[in-house]
């Protein structure tokens, strides 16, 4: 909500119409004739020896699947074969102008991508650089295996390495393109400009959009396409894609260079079905994809549909839509028509659709009709042609060889090494910056109103007597973290924040208040609503190269980017065999007072899934220290935030927050109060409950309770809290998400294994009940209170004498609730 | 499906019972209600009455087998059904409780075996509830769990309980605050660092102390015991002991003391009435069937009571010389932990007569059920016939026995057995 713009009611209420223009549909008309202007015999031919590759790549892994052997060679493949057959032209003509820096994102169907893309990258690449590239990758692993018994020059080398890296891909070997991590669905080489497909459909729909977002904000050429089918173009991640890539804002509020829109081309390969189900017809209502694109912005998106049949129509195409591209006019939506021969996958008996439609199909196959054309107008004789797919076939039959020889082609040892998908689940890198240059800026961080602000704050909560300073004087959470951020903008000019409210409001939780002055649009902005969105271009941004803050407000809106968070966030670290790195933080903030929806801890949730750490500091100091650490890493964090401490002091750091740098490493909990009759766990803001049950103790019950601030979930290293139990005997665990399938109770059960003989009684978990959060007025009965802890050590633990529960943690209490499913 | 019969669970106590006798014959036609057999346990007899009408297909044990409770006894069904599914889990819970050595022949699984075996060693355990930290520190301190009282959740013994029994403080209640620290008032004393004036000496417990101050604390606090005194005729005591001495001095025999032989006597006390020969576990006596004898042994660190295993297969000489050895052995302070253990030992013996005492109320090494003391000779008149009152020399004897154990009659009886074998000590024991 920039003040620049008025929104004026007399025009905002005024009468008028909305006009669309014209979406062109298969306009494409040039003859053979016409082309040979611009394309040589070679590129004719290329253009068809590429689109043969592909088929008969896929028709080799096609014969693997169902007849179990290609050309005599026998071999099982379990896994998955999503084939494009018939698509060829679509995938040739899409990669055909893309430079290699232009990069492509897909799909679950992407082998064709894949090779056409890295095929037009090799054509375009030299002879050293494509040696450099294959000798770099995996030092030289995969290219050893493809060099070996080879002969022929650089081009066809890197040609065989294309192949055998992605069959070796599909095949789950150690040499594939992601160490066989990624496999047919996932396979993708950044090198020749692939970028990670996707199994999940319509999932590169935002993570593209972020990788244009890289290439924009950090002005590096070329432009990117999402590959993603027509059934996606109903799914959230999409439509949300689409709106961030549109947002006016690229066009009205950001800077010069930086104007101007996003250069994506959302490319739907339109092969007319989304698994068995019919987009146009039954299970979708735009008639023709392409019409999609009229309602999303003024520029209808530049929409357009093409023939996807015939590979010079694509290539017209894309040359017409890079020039928008480049024009700083994007992005823009292509409805590329194809169609599958194959089903869904070799398991689909195709009952979906008749016999006739295929065969129709067959019949217009470009596999066909392109080099009969090229025949017929004397380009290439039959020969030529013959000789084309001689050589193809030999490569691939090479290829194959070699990809499922257990001897050149090895799967991952983790029989002698168990730990190595293990030890590539995260990267754990520390570094000041993505890139080295100057970070663009409107001032520098002294002038900045805010930091000088902070420098005359109390930075301890505390006065030499003991007693609180005013809050506003104080150092608070929340400065705690900008100071972290803000550094971060002034190390790393790949920084970028962005969410709702992120800027002229500051954040709805005043974090990045004083951010706005400092920052140019094109590193903190305002997102749309929409949090897929907001996490997917995240993932596309840091995949991409570099740093990110995406902050997504409640925590309970993490449900708005499942997808993100579970799917994509977590696993291209190690899917791609360790070769993309993913510095995206994501903030998150759990909330009170405002209900079920707005009120959640759901630590638990990404706890659950591999490849996320996780943080939730509850002091200023931590807060700083944590924050550092998320942004000097390059690992995904979901950094947790609690709406009911962003104004406390710090309390426990002896001096205050140190005002300059420090990293807090994560997974190390801390002792917030030292004790040895009981010790109490905690995770974020339950600290100050547990610090409240702790003086209980202490006074009327006389018992030292040693309160520990597990300050990050994933990480954590339990030796301190072992440590303390051991000492004790005896823990409580607290935190505000509700107790079943808590984080906690993963703790608890662990302490439970490390510690047993030293338990004087079962860990107890103190959560928030299995309910809807109700009204603030209500909140006592849900979230835990520190007489709650009083209960649980008194039920559970050691009872207390004198001692009258307010809560019921019996066992009859838990077998009833459970049975209830409450 | 045939309806197996199972001996039924008669209280936590109740471990087996026996098969007094069968009313049903196998293959006969039962109706449900009538009695099947009767059996019984060391308190009462019962019957067991038929729930399932039908054919006794089977019977697992006869009369007179002991039967462990919840064992398959019998199986009634329809004419022809099958028997074997049901025999072979019923014979081997059997060989489980009763004999576990014999499991290692069964073709049956080791691991199931070994399962099997602890479960008969610890039946007791299993049973307490116990947190793992309270039943380590017990385990550590060599404190019994038996009559420990539990004061946690459902009433498991936790920490607090432990500590109560060995660290002298007031059990169940031992969290009033007292001043600003009352939990390091809890806390051992034993590390306070040593601080002297001009009144007095502190000084930390060593750890042998610490282990003594617990094991009589938890006695006296954990059992009921009481102590009975009486005397024996020690004249034949002292001629044999004379006799013995002239012997031993010209190397003929090892050196038999005058507690050798009322060791030996005792001993002889114990095979007679070996009800006091025996351990009380709070919801069952174990009762020995040979005699390991507790020997307090007065050494520089402190009291030691070593276990002469299986004394009652020792003659004079044997037990004079091993009591010898292993008495040395505590004072140099290299016996072994095993036989210190009061677990180890089914009855002990100790003899402060040397200092001169009259008489005194030796404490239970729990969980034994008795201990002997033994006191100094002393002259008392007696009739020593033919209507002359003379002194003669008699040796006190102070039996401490546990009364949840054993009664007032049988502890007395026993006492008497000691005296009777003192004063009718054979001539030819050497």
């Amino acid at each position: 909500m920039p003040k620049s713009q008025f929104i004026d009611p007399t025009d905002a209420r005024k009468k008028s119409e909305i006009h669309f223009g014209s979406i062109p549909v298969n306009q494409y008309s040039k003859t053979l004739k016409e082309e040979k202007k611009i394309y040589s015999k070679d590129d004719f031919l290329r253009i068809f020896r590429d689109m043969f590759l592909i088929r008969e790549f896929e028709t080799m892994l096609n014969l693997i699947k169902t007849a179990g052997e290609y050309q005599g060679i026998p071999y099982n493949h379990p896994g998955p074969a999503h084939l494009s057959m018939g698509q060829e032209a679509a995938a040739v003509g899409m990669a055909y102008t893309l430079s290699v820096d232009d990069y492509i994102f897909g799909s679950h169907r992407s082998h064709g991508e894949i090779l056409a893309k890295g095929l037009s990258a090799i054509h375009q690449l030299g002879e050293k650089a494509l040696m450099d590239i294959m000798e770099v990758h995996f030092d030289g692993e995969t290219l050893q295996v493809v060099e070996n018994g080879f002969k022929g020059d650089t081009k066809e080398l890197a040609t065989d390495f294309l192949l055998y890296g992605t069959l070796a891909e599909i095949f789950a070997r150690k040499t594939g393109f992601n160490k066989g991590l990624g496999g047919s669905m996932h396979a993708f080489f950044t090198p020749f400009g692939v970028y990670p497909n996707n199994a999940i459909v319509g999932g590169s729909g935002d993570i593209s959009v972020g990788a244009a977002l890289f290439k924009k904000v950090n002005s590096k050429p070329g432009i990117v396409v999402a590959n993603i089918g027509d059934a996606s173009m109903a799914c959230g991640p999409v439509w949300e894609g689409i709106s961030f890539a549109t947002m006016d804002q690229f066009r009205t509020l950001w800077e010069d260079p930086f104007k101007g829109g996003l250069p994506i081309i959302f490319n739907f390969m339109n092969n007319q079905y989304g698994m068995g189900g019919q987009t146009r017809g039954e299970t979708m209502g735009y008639d023709m994809l392409a019409r999609v694109g009229a309602g999303v912005n003024p520029e209808m998106m530049h929409a357009e549909r093409v023939d996807g049949y015939n590979p010079l129509a694509v290539i017209d195409a894309f040359r017409r839509k890079k020039k928008i591209i480049e024009e700083k006019k994007g992005p823009v939506l292509l409805d590329t028509l194809t169609y599958r021969f194959t089903g869904h996958s070799p398991s689909d008996a195709s009952s979906y659709r008749s016999r006739e439609e295929i065969d129709a199909w067959e019949k217009q196959d470009s596999l066909l009709a392109y080099p009969a054309d090229l025949i017929r107008s004397g380009i290439a004789t039959k020969e030529e042609i013959e000789a084309i797919k001689m050589v193809v076939v030999e490569s691939i039959v090479k290829a194959l060889k070699k990809a499922i020889d257990d001897s050149v082609s090895p799967r991952m040892d983790l029989l002698a090494y168990p730990e190595t998908i293990g030890n590539m689940i995260f990267s754990d890198g520390s570094v000041d910056k993505m890139e080295d240059r100057t970070p663009d800026a409107l001032m520098t961080m002294e002038e900045n109103p805010r930091v000088q602000q902070l420098k005359k704050k109390e930075r301890f909560g505390l006065d030499k007597d003991g007693k609180p300073h005013s809050k506003l004087k104080t150092y608070q959470l929340k400065d705690a973290l900008f100071e972290a951020i803000i550094d971060r903008f002034y190390k790393d000019p790949t920084l970028v924040a962005y969410g709702e409210e992120n800027r002229d409001w500051g954040g709805a939780f005043a974090v990045y208040r004083g951010l706005t002055e400092a920052l140019p649009y094109h590193r903190l902005f305002n997102s749309p609503i929409a949090e897929g969105a907001i996490v997917g271009t995240a993932i596309g941004y840091g995949m991409a190269g570099g740093r990110v803050i995406a902050e997504i407000m409640y925590c309970d809106f993490l449900g708005r980017c499942g997808d993100e968070v579970f799917n994509q966030l977590p696993k291209w670290q190690a899917m791609s065999g360790n070769i993309i790195k993913m510095p995206v933080v994501i903030r998150v903030s759990v909330g009170s007072k405002y209900g079920a929806q707005h009120s959640q801890d759901w630590t638990s949730l990404v706890a659950h899934i591999p490849g996320l750490k996780i943080a939730f500091p509850a002091t200023p100091y931590d807060a700083k220290g944590l924050m550092n650490t998320a942004l000097q890493g390059t690992d995904p964090v979901i950094f947790f935030e609690s709406q009911r401490i962003y104004d406390v002091a710090e309390l426990f750091h002896e001096g205050g927050v140190p005002e300059g740098y420090y990293e807090i490493p994560f997974g190390e909990p801390d002792i917030k109060r030292k004790g040895d009759y009981i010790t109490i766990l905690s995770i974020g803001a339950t600290l100050y409950r547990a610090l409240e049950a702790a003086d209980i103790l202490k006074e009327k019950y006389g018992l030292s309770a040693e309160v520990i601030d597990a300050r990050s979930l994933v990480p954590f290293n339990y030796d301190l809290v072992i440590e303390s139990v051991k000492k004790t005997g005896r823990i409580v665990l607290t935190s505000d998400a509700n107790s079943r399938g808590s984080f906690l109770k993963e703790m608890a059960h662990t302490i439970s294994e490390l510690a047993f003989d030293d338990l004087d009684a079962a860990p107890i978990v103190v959560g928030s009940r299995n309910w809807i959060v109700p009204a603030y007025e209500l909140e006592n009965f849900y979230f835990p209170q520190a007489g709650w802890i009083i209960d649980a050590i008194d039920q559970k633990i050691v009872p207390l004498k004198g001692h009258i529960s307010g809560t019921d943690f019996g066992d009859e209490s838990i077998k009833q609730r459970n049975k209830k499913g409450v | 499906m045939a309806e197996a019969v199972f001996m039924p669970r008669l209280g936590q106590s109740v471990e087996s019972c026996i098969i007094t006798r069968w009313e049903k014959k196998k293959g006969e036609i039962v109706a449900e209600g009538d009695v099947l057999f009767c059996y019984e346990t060391d308190k009462a007899s019962f019957d067991e009455i038929a729930k399932v009408s039908g054919i006794l297909l089977e019977i697992f044990y006869e009369e007179g087998d002991e039967v462990p409770v919840l064992a398959n006894v019998a199986l009634i069904g329809k004419a022809g059904e099958t028997v074997d599914a049901f025999r072979s889990s019923a014979s081997t819970s059997a060989i489980a409780e009763l004999s576990p050595s014999a499991e290692t022949s069964n073709s049956g699984s080791l691991l199931v075996a070994e399962q099997n075996v602890v479960n008969v060693e610890t039946p007791s355990d299993s049973k307490i509830r116990i947190s793992p930290r309270a039943r380590c520190m017990a385990q550590a301190n060599g404190i019994s769990l038996q009559g420990l009282q539990g004061s946690g959740p459902n009433g498991r013994i936790i920490v607090r309980d432990v500590e109560s029994v060995g660290l002298n403080i007031p059990k169940v209640e031992p969290f009033v605050p007292v001043s600003t620290k009352p939990v390091q008032a809890v806390s051992v004393p034993a590390f306070d660092p040593i601080s002297s004036n001009d009144d007095y000496v502190e000084s930390p417990l060593s750890n042998m102390r610490k282990l003594i101050a617990k094991g009589m604390h938890a006695s006296l606090q954990n059992s009921a015991q009481l102590t009975h005194h009486t005397s024996a005729d020690a004249r034949k005591l002292l001629e044999l002991r004379a006799f013995y001495k002239v012997r031993a001095e010209k190397g003929e025999i090892p050196n038999i003391t005058l507690n050798d032989l009322v060791c030996y006597a005792t001993v002889r006390a114990l095979e007679k009435m070996p009800a006091i020969n025996s351990h009380f576990l709070g919801d069952r006596t174990k009762t020995f069937k040979k005699v390991h004898l507790g020997i307090a042994v007065d050494t520089d660190r402190g009291l030691m009571v070593p276990v002469i295993r299986n004394a009652d297969d020792l003659n004079l000489k044997a037990l004079a010389t091993q009591t010898k050895a292993m008495a040395e052995n505590c004072r140099k302070g290299n016996v072994d932990p095993e036989l210190l253990r009061s677990e180890n030992a089914s009855f002990t013996i100790s003899n402060l007569g040397a200092y001169g005492i009259e008489i005194f109320t030796p404490v239970i090494n729990l969980p034994q059920s008795g201990i002997l003391g033994v006191n100094t000779i002393t002259y008392r008149p007696a009739d020593i016939g033919n209507g002359i009152i003379a002194f003669i020399p008699v040796i006190g004897l102070s039996l401490t026995y546990d009364h949840r154990a054993l009664d007032g009659a049988p502890a007395s009886a026993f006492l008497k057995e000691i005296r009777n074998q003192i004063e009718n000590l054979s001539n030819d024991l050497v």
